[in-house]
């Protein structure tokens, strides 16, 4: 089996990266420890493969599970991306809501 | 008259700017709920159970003479479940809380698929157990992490 972890790895990071770009910075740090606990399962997955604890059938079912590990962690990356939209977008309306109160105290 | 045309005019201003705030007021965008220290809380209790649950059959258990027959473990199961269900409703009924919600419905699906295997091959090897602790003890932190990102809304990362 010709399958290089930190390749995969590397391989998901450039992939969030493009998905989240201009939240980058924000959600890097998430997003590390995320591939992190990852790199740390396939390697465990992988040992219990080579020492022969789990079956070639449920090693591939396990490495199925992964995808859905992945879902739960793209879900809380779209979170963290929504809030600072939801954020900005908020803080762009204030300001438009605080010059919208200079106007009115300007005509009175 | 000039000077009704003018005191008109003015009010005509002011009716807009004031129509506008009260617009702008009920104009928040919205993309996710607010963060809720209780389920926060409840997943945080939940992640302890499970880890408790697998760290104990590795430490108290062992997969010989039908140490981990699943008969042994089944009401532990169905606690663990029983919080899950609740953080799923929980989770489920709050508007646009979507992204939390899935990532409750993966940790449920594979909670049950894990529970069919052990069921099935009544037994479970060290390596499985510390498998298994390690995928929920991840998704639990995914769901953490939606949980606690809510907070950005009102308070910035530092």
């Amino acid at each position: 089996m010709n399958f290089d972890i930190n390749e995969v790895l590397a391989d998901m990071l450039s992939a969030i990266k493009d998905i989240v770009k201009d939240n980058w910075d924000e959600v890097k740090a998430t997003a590390n420890q995320f591939l992190q606990r990852k790199k740390e399962r396939l390697e465990l997955l992988a040992e219990l493969r080579i020492n022969g604890e789990l079956s070639q059938e449920k090693f591939e079912s396990r490495l199925s599970d992964e995808k859905l590990v992945v879902e739960a962690e793209l879900h809380a990356i779209a979170v963290i991306s929504k809030a600072i939209a939801q954020k900005a977008a908020n803080a762009a309306m204030d300001i438009l809501e605080k010059a919208v109160k200079v106007a009115i105290e300007t005509a009175l | 008259m000039k000077q009704q045309v003018y005191f008109y005019s003015k009010r005509i201003i002011i009716s807009v700017i004031l129509i506008s705030i009260i617009a702008l007021n009920s104009c928040k965008v919205t993309f996710i709920p607010s963060y809720d220290a209780d389920i926060s809380e409840q997943i945080d209790n939940t992640a302890k159970a499970v880890d408790k649950f697998y760290l104990s059959m590795l430490e108290t258990t062992s997969d010989e003479n039908d140490g981990r027959a699943y008969e042994k473990f089944s009401e532990q199961y169905v606690n663990i479940e029983v919080e899950l269900n609740s953080l799923l409703n929980k989770n489920k009924i709050r508007p646009l809380n979507e992204n939390s919600t899935r990532i409750c419905e993966i940790t449920i699906q594979l909670l049950e698929k894990y529970k069919q295997e052990h069921k099935d091959d009544n037994t479970l090897s060290d390596g499985l157990v510390k498998l298994n602790r390690k995928t929920f003890c991840d998704l639990f932190y995914a769901m953490q992490v939606a949980e606690k990102g809510k907070e950005i809304i009102n308070n910035p990362p530092k």
